[in-house]
């Protein structure tokens, strides 16, 4: 099977860490580094998280910079692109292209580094929470905050069941490849289609059949969460405090400097 | 006493499709019970009736001899008590997590938080499966997964447990931990329903047999009739079980008892008839008439054997130094059976017993059992069907110890003492670790 994402939290160590503690971590970093107009604090962020995310929460370097990966491409794109067509002025370099001239100033400059800092940031700070807080965790916080039960308990259930059809998925997807259901764009386009015919009716039946064995075990809308009792210890205030006292140093003495 | 009871029951499905026809059955308390049939038999559908899922077109499901009613607030006293675990625990584990779900039970039955806690750790710690109280269901095994289903069960201390298919997609130490479970349920007083098309399982396992086939039940009775009627075995699309196979054809040569009808490994031993003659090879210097030890002569002969072969009065010798022997055969040397109750376990009181009686083969029967042994260390020579192996071990001279826990243990016991009372054969059977005054056990 595959590793997804959720399969990394269950097994991190911060999984068994206050939840709230680590919320109030990943919240703060998004909205320091959010906030900050200089690069630097959200490079700090990433750092810190990035870090805490392989050093505390177990979860392995590799597969940890590939996910990383994905969205930082992405904002490197773009960041190239801002660096192009944005800001006035002098420019640092420039060249020409079929008569227009393109050319990148400093202002673009700064303006394409920090978007790509803050990218990078506020991802280490998500990653941080999604790969060493499990759904399963977070239901209990979703709870505390007077979101109405059926919600949970729906979602509850889909969580759970996201993983059955997942299975059903490959396993079909597996019986279709063996058989060549994928040789050409025009079968494997037959082939996802009945994929997603097959899934929808074992969704269904699913369906009838939670049915039935919820009613067998009694169901009276009534589900049980999951609420330990997590105190933070001291380490981990002490070691927040740091981690918030360096952010807001950063912070301070970085106002208005720029790389260029 | 009877539990549930069906008369003339009929049930038809929404689309028309008949799925029982005219099904009369008695469950008595505590018994175990098999519905044996091929897939499709209405096996399932009848569960469902049961419980009062599947209302009967026709003829009415008693729960203690009251008719079942069909409004929610009686729905709900029957599904307490009529637990059913379902074929794919895919179906029933709903729960992010193992504890939500074995919780779902108790908190259904409006019981406070504290006891719905302390249900679920004692049910987990019951099946074996604390250490993964938070973990989602999709990363356990399909043994796992049927033993939390199991436990979402238990946790409802329902009055009779139905299983649909119990052992379907399970390797053979999952299926043993699986049956293991059940028995201890039921020994603990627990009526448990199990349908299976595993013929052996059901000879070996249960009290009483509900032959099904065609959405009708053809024939019921305690295993030993059941699965001696071919014709209705043959109309069910069933075969006769392997045990029963083998002393048929033992018998037919003659080397067995006739007259009996073994259901587990042990009796099949006990129906062989014991040999007075047999060939062996003789020195030249033996001559017709004389008295040989053949168990410290030739040690070969004995090695495995639980006999020892002394005294035997050569009759005839052959040409080729073949001689046909009369044996007068005893016991080697008795082997035993001793019984360690892990709920009381220490590790060096263990292998102290291990030296002092000298034990040659250890078993861990149940999930708590197999666990503490892994987790020290143990090497465990049998882990599935560890009585009946103990008990042939024992048979042939060796020293076992079986590894159990609780209530696991008495019924050991009782299984042990049930075979020497029917085999005329004396096993020294005992608790290795006795209960001391203060030590109360805690099942």
């Amino acid at each position: 099977m595959t590793h997804i994402l959720d399969d990394y939290a269950v097994s991190s160590p911060l999984r068994y860490r206050n939840n709230w503690l680590k919320l109030t971590v990943v919240a703060f970093g998004i909205l320091a580094g959010v906030s900050s107009n200089s690069p630097f604090v959200p490079l700090v962020i990433a750092v810190c998280m990035s870090f805490a995310t392989v050093y505390f929460g177990k979860v392995p370097a590799g597969p940890y910079f590939r996910i990383l990966a994905a969205p930082a491409g992405f904002v490197m794109v773009s960041a190239v692109i801002i660096a192009f067509f944005f800001g006035e002025g002098e420019k640092l370099f420039s060249f020409e292209v079929l008569g227009f001239t393109l050319g990148v100033g400093s202002a673009g400059l700064n303006m394409a580094l920090l978007v790509l800092a803050r990218t990078l940031g506020g991802m280490s700070c998500l990653l941080f929470l999604s790969l060493t807080t499990p759904m399963i965790e977070l239901f209990s916080v979703l709870k505390a905050t007077r979101i109405p039960d059926s919600f949970i308990e729906i979602s509850m259930m889909m969580y759970r069941y996201i993983f059955v059809f997942l299975e059903v998925a490959m396993g079909v997807k597996y019986a279709q490849t063996v058989r060549l259901g994928y040789k050409d764009f025009r079968t494997s386009f037959r082939s996802v289609a009945m994929l997603a015919t097959n899934l929808f009716i074992r969704s269904w039946e699913q369906g009838e059949k939670l049915y039935v064995s919820m009613n067998s075990r009694c169901y009276d809308g009534k589900l049980t969460m999951l609420d330990e009792k997590r105190p933070v210890r001291l380490l981990e205030i002490v070691l927040t405090c740091g981690y918030f006292t360096l952010v807001l140093a950063v912070f301070y003495f970085t106002r208005g400097i720029s790389f260029i | 006493m009877v539990v549930l009871e069906t008369k003339d029951l009929s049930y038809s499905y929404p689309d028309g499709t008949l799925a029982l026809e005219d099904i009369n059955i008695k469950i008595e308390k505590g018994k175990k019970i098999a519905f044996v049939g091929r897939n499709g038999s209405g096996k399932s559908t009848l569960f469902l009736a049961l419980n009062g899922t599947h209302r009967p077109q026709k003829g009415q499901v008693l729960y203690h001899g009251e008719p079942l009613k069909y409004d929610s607030k009686s729905l709900r006293e029957v599904r307490k008590n009529v637990g059913i675990v379902f074929q794919n625990s895919d179906d029933q584990i709903f729960a992010p997590t193992i504890y939500q779900d074995v919780a779902f039970g108790p908190t259904n039955l409006g019981y406070p938080k504290e006891k719905v806690e302390k249900i679920v750790t004692d049910t987990l710690e019951y099946v074996g499966l604390t250490h993964l109280r938070n973990k989602p269901p999709h990363h356990l095994s399909g043994g796992q997964k049927k033993r939390v289903a199991i436990a979402g069960i238990v946790a409802m201390d329902p009055e009779v447990i139905i299983l649909d298919e119990p052992l379907s997609n399970l390797d053979p130490v999952g299926a043993d931990e699986v049956m293991d479970l059940l028995n201890e349920l039921n020994y603990f007083g627990k009526t448990i329903v199990i349908s299976t098309h595993n013929v052996d399982l059901a000879y070996s396992w249960a009290d009483y047999v509900f032959l099904m086939n065609n959405r009708r039940v053809i024939s019921e009775g305690v295993p030993e009739e059941i699965f001696r009627q071919t014709e209705n075995l043959k109309t069910a699309y069933l075969k006769r079980p392997v045990t029963l196979e083998i002393y048929e054809e033992i018998k037919k040569r003659g080397l067995a008892k006739i007259k009996s009808c073994p259901r587990d490994i042990p009796d099949l031993v006990q129906t062989l008839r014991p040999q007075h003659l047999m060939w062996v090879d003789v020195p030249p210097e033996v001559k017709e008439g004389d008295t040989i030890n053949l168990g410290i002569l030739y040690g070969e002969y004995a090695m495995d054997s639980m006999y020892e072969a002394i005294n035997c009065r050569v009759l005839h010798i052959h040409e080729d130094g073949l001689a046909i022997v009369e044996m007068d055969r005893k016991a080697l040397r008795a082997g035993s059976i001793g019984i360690y109750d892990t709920s009381r376990y220490s590790h060096d009181e263990l292998i102290r017993i291990i030296s002092r009686d000298g034990i040659e083969c250890v078993g861990a029967m149940g999930k708590k059992s197999k666990l503490i042994a892994e987790e020290n260390d143990l090497y465990i020579h049998v882990t599935s069907g560890v009585i009946d192996r103990s008990i042939l071990n024992a048979l042939s001279g060796q020293r076992c110890l079986i590894l159990t826990h609780g209530g696991m243990v008495d019924h050991a016991m009782d299984r042990i003492k049930c075979y020497m009372e029917k085999s005329g054969i004396n096993i020294p059977v005992s608790v290795a670790n006795q209960v001391t005054e203060k030590q109360t056990n805690h099942l």
